[in-house]
């Protein structure tokens, strides 16, 4: 599938066919999609832990489950829990910097030499980043990009996705997730059950108030041809709701025995 | 047993209500199991519909503010797992359960 087309035919799927498994490479190739992720100071905070929904003992399962995701991760065969490792820049201790320093990622003509790390890298900007209240929100930007790749892999491979939360206490005692670990969210992942346009693509706020140009009073004039264009490679799909969808919506609901 | 006919009680009303802005049609006459399975959980139950959707809410005792109580959906769900599992198992157990769930989340209670 085109680039494009993955963005653009990704929906957050609600029904997966709870009785057809996902084959473990396609969970292997969503994780490697992660790990290709763009982090600050390759720090790589993402931690994710798979889960296969029939494998769990049902009164951990039954745990696991809040209300606004009980239908989801009952459906999804595989849940993809996803957390921040809080302790990676303390236990590197400047260490990354320095590798992409020696793998030529980072170079002087930017600045980045080992006496920088260790003199003002490391003591003035990571160390006090750690205790930093913008800590956790830091590392989630960038756990949500390495995430998201994983996301759009699952779509590329055929599968389906929906990110919800979780019981992160049940979680913590279920998997044995550490106490540094900050619980983000779930990914239930099966194949869907959903058409591939799913009712159509979502509404979205309008881009001109979403996107600025140099200031934010001046939005980001949205070039007509350039959409056109984006519509050809099917970034931009036809928007939601197509017509049939509540009857989709209804014949999933009956099929699977879902509240109407 | 209900006091009186189960298409009176207001929560029933909001249901169908609900269920026909949702889909269209006439819910109740094209699916009667709705209606004829809500019944026998308020028999299970010995509550009426309107007195079912009241006990998922309580009150904060400092504002008098009514919220969805969690504690309530915690009793009420292994009372509705063993209605289901009164019908056995697969679609047909789980449409048992879909019904009054669709009962109460047309109604503002989210149950799963």
């Amino acid at each position: 599938m085109e680039f494009t087309e993955v963005i653009g035919g990704r929906r957050s799927i609600r029904f997966f066919d709870p009785d057809r498994p996902v084959e473990r490479e396609k969970v292997q190739k969503i994780l490697e999609a992660m790990r290709l992720g763009s982090c600050a100071m390759n720090a790589h905070w993402l931690r994710a832990v798979v889960v296969y929904r029939d494998q769990l003992p049902a009164d951990t399962f039954e745990k696991l489950k809040l209300p606004v995701a009980g239908v989801l991760m009952e459906l999804a065969p595989v849940h993809i829990y996803c957390y921040g490792d809080t302790s990676v820049i303390a236990k590197d201790h400047g260490g990354n910097p320095k590798q992409l320093i020696d793998i030529g990622a980072l170079a002087p003509s930017h600045g980045w030499t080992y006496r920088f790390v260790d003199e003002f890298v490391w003591p003035q900007l990571l160390e006090p980043l750690t205790t930093s209240p913008n800590y956790p929100a830091a590392m989630a930007f960038d756990d949500g990009g390495c995430a998201t790749l994983g996301l759009l892999m699952a779509f590329n491979e055929g599968l389906g996705a929906c990110w919800s939360a979780f019981n992160t206490e049940a979680a913590k005692e279920a998997f044995g997730i550490p106490d540094d670990w900050i619980p983000h969210y779930l990914m239930n992942l099966g194949y869907p059950l959903e058409s591939r346009e799913a009712g159509g693509q979502r509404p979205r706020p309008p881009f001109e108030k979403l996107y600025f140009e140099g200031h934010v009073s001046k939005p980001f004039r949205r070039d007509e041809a350039v959409v056109e264009e984006l519509k050809q490679r099917k970034m931009i799909q036809a928007p939601a709701p197509l017509p049939g969808r509540q009857q989709e919506l209804r014949d999933l609901a009956r099929r699977l025995g879902l509240p109407e | 047993m209900l006091e009186r006919p189960i298409e009176s009680y207001e929560s029933v009303v909001a249901w169908e209500g609900g269920l026909r802005g949702q889909w269209g049609g006439d819910p109740f006459a094209e699916d009667p199991a709705k209606l004829q399975t809500l019944a026998a959980f308020c028999d299970f139950i010995a509550k009426d519909p309107d007195a079912l959707v009241a006990f998922c809410f309580l009150r904060k005792r400092a504002t008098g503010e009514r919220f969805a109580s969690k504690q309530r959906r915690d009793e009420l769900m292994p009372k509705l797992k063993e209605f289901e599992e009164a019908a056995g198992r697969g679609v047909e157990a789980r449409r048992r359960r879909s019904h009054v769930v669709s009962f109460l989340s047309h109604n503002g209670v989210l149950i799963y």
